[in-house]
């Protein structure tokens, strides 16, 4: 059992974002907006494991994530995917402290394209409407995302990429 | 000379890793189809021990009093108008269910709650959920356990209102943010801050006369259309305990 857990780490802790999601402490909050937790998870694990397999499981948490969210005309599968992909071509910096600043603007910018892209499907699908009123709360939520998102990211992301390589160099010796 | 053929082995089929990703692929489209009731079942279980106290249930009732007084006024200038329509939606207070939130999104886009009661609670999709104040949202998917509320500041949420002074339907659209826009298809609608805003008579998807917010401030009028932010009377982002409203069709 303790060396599946060490073997399976990452995605264990791929189980526990929509929990995470759908947690929304409040007191983590800015502007009543929370990080976005997927691409915290999405980043560390991409890097280590490249774009290909950064592809399928961004579609696999988009997949999730759009299951416990009820707005079911927008999705967040686009964004994710993008993410996952882009995610995977970038390099682990051998300099700690340059890595880490990497990561919170790196997953800025990853929550900024999320955003953009569900922003576009809703003014999509509003647009008949009054698409103009839309603006404004959009954007503060957007930018409030991609913050929060920057903040968290070396903290987490840094961590998380230590853990991960620790399991895929354990799971490897278990596997020899 | 050469054995060109491709080893058996080689092929995807023939991979534990390709049928162990395919068999993620299919639970979760399975997740999806079931709308994530699994999570949502899970998360039930996981959160019970954090569930807000008893203490938030007497500070409804005192919500609900001035809550009564204002809707008790509507009723009466609305019961005349009612009987002459046929056919509205009507709901009942003795079908209605206390449930707690335990999963709260009340900011970025998804603008949802998630209650402790599902469907073996008897909760159905379209019931309204109502917290002290008045109308929070209505119910869009059920698991077991658990119900998953829209609220009225989703993008996806778009419900009929009644203007009562001016005496004029509108439409209640989500923008994500906490005030949602009003939508007066009149662009002379004498429209005013302070205005109290309830559900529409003539609303499809809602019982009519339940309390939702007033009028907070009022945009430029816009072709033909009169726009105006609202200020919920219930606020989703601090509301523990709730009560879903069977809708009767």
């Amino acid at each position: 059992m303790n060396k599946f857990l060490t073997k399976h780490l990452s995605l264990m802790c791929f189980i526990f974002i929509p929990i995470i999601f759908l947690w929304h402490p409040n007191w983590l909050g800015f502007l009543g907006i929370q990080p976005y937790w997927p691409l915290l998870w999405l980043l560390p694990w991409t890097m280590i494991n490249g774009s290909i397999n950064g592809l399928i499981f961004s579609f696999f948490l988009g997949l999730i994530l759009d299951s416990v969210t009820v707005d079911n005309s927008f999705t967040q599968i686009p964004g994710l995917l993008l993410c996952g992909l882009w995610f995977g071509r970038i390099k682990i910096h051998s300099d700690i402290l340059v890595g880490h600043f990497r990561y919170g603007l790196i997953c800025s910018i990853g929550s900024f394209l999320c955003g953009i892209l569900y922003f576009i499907q809703i003014l999509f699908k509003n647009f008949s409407d009054s698409s103009f009123l839309l603006f404004i709360p959009s954007v503060q939520n957007i930018f409030a995302e991609v913050f929060l998102t920057g903040l968290l990211a070396p903290l987490i992301c840094s961590n998380l990429l230590r853990i991960f390589k620790f399991s895929k160099e354990k799971s490897k010796i278990l596997n020899f | 000379m050469f054995d060109i053929r491709r080893i058996s082995t080689s092929r995807w089929w023939h991979k534990k890793k390709s049928w162990i990703l395919f068999s993620i692929f299919l639970f979760l489209i399975f997740v999806r189809i079931t709308k994530g009731s699994i999570y949502k079942d899970f998360y039930y279980f996981i959160s019970k021990p954090f569930w807000p106290g008893e203490s938030q249930k007497e500070l409804i009732l005192k919500s609900l009093n001035q809550e009564y007084l204002i809707k008790l006024n509507l009723l009466k200038k609305d019961n005349v108008r009612l009987r002459k329509i046929l056919n509205l939606q009507e709901s009942s207070d003795n079908d209605a269910i206390l449930a707690a939130v335990i999963s709260r999104k009340t900011g970025s886009w998804w603008r949802q709650i998630i209650l402790n009661k599902g469907s073996k609670d008897g909760v159905q999709i379209g019931s309204i959920v109502v917290g002290p104040g008045g109308l929070l949202g209505r119910v869009k998917s059920t698991s077991f356990f658990t119900s998953s509320v829209i609220l009225l500041t989703s993008p996806e949420s778009k419900v009929g209102v009644w203007m009562d002074r001016i005496q004029i339907n509108g439409l209640l659209i989500g923008s994500g943010d906490d005030y949602p826009n009003l939508v007066l298809y009149s662009k002379d609608a004498d429209l005013k801050v302070g205005d109290f805003v309830s559900s529409s008579p003539a609303s499809t998807l809602l019982p009519p006369n339940i309390p939702i917010g007033i009028v907070h401030s009022i945009e430029k009028p816009f072709q033909t259309k009169k726009t105006a932010k609202i200020s919920l009377l219930a606020k989703p982002h601090s509301i523990d305990w709730v009560q879903i409203l069977k809708v009767k069709i």
